[in-house]
């Protein structure tokens, strides 16, 4: 037992990760199994769901997943209430279409409002009342933000719009949430290299724009992200709500 | 994925390390495998410190010095061979109604709270960039600021200017020091179980305004903030800088 440092782990606890078969969802999921805690993924993907439980299994945890588009809100609840523990939301299912204001689609719109606002906001309300009807104590949920919910990037109006409001999301769900003693913050990267990612770092400009923008000059890694949820989950976090963890290498603070 | 808090290997410089936050500060990075450099002006505080740290099989060196005294921190410099991690942390508040703030209170705490935090952010600076390979093993410095640097609060108005001097110093340096990859960041935390703090509760009042504030309904503990500054002056943060993180229950999320 240290005096002052607190040990992060999530040993005992169940997370529950959106978005887990790719990216920075399943960083989360392989990071928090790291770090002892059983894991739930929800995805769309089931063999990639099958190639992350095979990962988790070797880390002794438990792992059990949905295949289940967060979209579906009707599969999305029967889901949530069959589970029996629920600790940890990683509220990471995201998507973005970079497009000029002026030629935003309004496919495009419909499609990123509902990923990154309402399927955001479902996916969190669905599982603070689960947490709270099964009484679990120092619950954490992490909304999965970026640096677009801090200040705007070239292209990404609707994605700035959306994380925006995930950075007011998580403000106003800690306040309503702390007397359960459920913790709400977001993390904020930069922008990672993930399969999302990768067709826009392979524009040689855009790649050079990330790295220029970034006084550190290095791209953020997923582990980079997944250590800070893993920090934020764990109740070595267990005074920081209502706030977010800004992993940017220096991005925002020019 | 996942990795813990170790601080092996490295170098850390705790000022104010005497008492309350800096003490934690110390210990927990002591805890995390650092050697660590404590300085404050009372050298019987300083012992107690130090056997703690030897308690906890930690290795500690200490100094004797008044921060203001740019000299005399200097010449610590001097003794030692390299600089990792500093925490830069001695500061103290008088509380006082703005229109009666005394002159001399006001000079004294911007003096301690400002001009020494700059002075020795630079010296210790200077220190870490002499090592040649910086750049590869990188380094921390860690500001404790406060949730009063973000947000106003009644009779803090000097306390006020002076923290929300050290963001705006956290982020300049932050951008300035970035090429050599040595990050610079703040940890904000709400008041907290110290000796200061516990001082000011003798006004009942102030007491209960404080805990209506905090929406997780309880002070920070001195472990909260420790482990923030371990989490910050470690690798599990290398891709965070120019930023803070908010200990603070939810207070600033109002």
């Amino acid at each position: 037992m240290k005096l002052f440092l607190k040990d992060i782990n999530v040993k005992g606890k169940t997370a529950l990760i959106t978005g887990a078969t790719k990216g920075l969802g399943r960083g989360a999921a392989i990071a928090l199994a790291q770090a002892g805690g059983d894991i739930i993924a929800i995805g769309r993907n089931q063999s990639e769901l099958d190639s992350l439980e095979k990962i988790v299994k070797k880390l002794k945890v438990k792992y059990k997943s949905f295949n289940c588009d967060v979209n579906n809100y009707d599969q999305l609840k029967a889901n949530i209430l069959t589970l029996k523990k629920l600790d940890i939301l990683v509220n990471n299912a995201g998507t973005n279409i970079p497009e000029p204001f002026l030629s935003v689609k309004k496919s495009s719109l419909e499609k990123i409002l509902n990923v990154n606002t309402k399927a955001v906001f479902n996916v969190a309300q669905l599982c603070a009342n689960q947490m709270i009807k099964l009484k679990r104590k120092n619950s954490s949920i992490i909304n999965i933000s970026s640096i677009f919910g801090i200040v705007a990037g070239q292209n990404r109006t609707v994605y700035s719009m959306t994380k925006f409001g995930v950075e007011g999301l998580t403000r106003g769900m800690a306040l309503d949430l702390a007397r359960y003693n459920i913790r709400v913050n977001s993390v904020c990267p930069n922008i990672v290299l993930t399969p999302r990612t990768k067709k826009y770092f392979a524009n040689k400009k855009y790649s050079k724009y990330v790295k220029n923008s970034t006084p550190l000059n290095k791209v953020v890694t997923i582990s980079d992200v997944a250590n800070t949820i893993t920090y934020l989950a764990s109740e070595a976090a267990s005074m920081i709500t209502g706030t977010s963890i800004i992993i940017d290498g220096g991005w925002t603070a020019k | 994925m996942f990795k813990k808090i170790n601080l092996r290997r490295k170098t850390a410089l705790v000022t104010g390390a005497g008492k309350g936050l800096g003490r934690a500060c110390a210990i927990a990075l002591a805890e995390a495998g650092a050697k660590v450099i404590i300085i404050s002006r009372t050298k019987n505080d300083l012992s107690k410190v130090k056997k703690i740290i030897k308690k906890t099989k930690g290795s500690s060196r200490s100094f004797v010095c008044d921060v203001t005294d740019e000299d005399s921190f200097k010449s610590i410099l001097n003794k030692i061979d390299s600089l990792d991690i500093l925490v830069n942390n001695a500061g103290t508040n008088r509380p006082e109604h703005f229109t009666k703030v005394k002159r001399k209170n006001m000079e004294y705490l911007t003096n301690l709270n400002m001009k020494a935090v700059f002075n020795i952010a630079q010296l210790c600076s200077q220190k870490m960039v002499e090592a040649k390979n910086r750049k590869k093993i990188g380094g921390s410095i860690i500001h404790m600021s406060s949730q009063l640097g973000k947000v106003g609060c009644e009779e803090r108005n000097v306390y006020n200017m002076n923290k929300f001097g050290i963001e705006g110093l956290a982020r300049g340096m932050a951008c300035e020091l970035a090429k050599y990859n040595i990050r610079v960041n703040t940890v904000c935390p709400t008041f907290v179980e110290t000796p200061m703090v516990k001082k000011f509760f003798k006004n009942k009042i102030f007491k209960k305004k404080v805990l209506k504030n905090i929406p997780l309904g309880k002070l920070a503990s001195e472990a909260d903030v420790a482990t923030a500054v371990a989490f910050l002056a470690a690798d599990t943060s290398a891709m965070i800088t120019g930023t803070s993180i908010i200990v603070d229950g939810g207070w600033t999320a109002k």
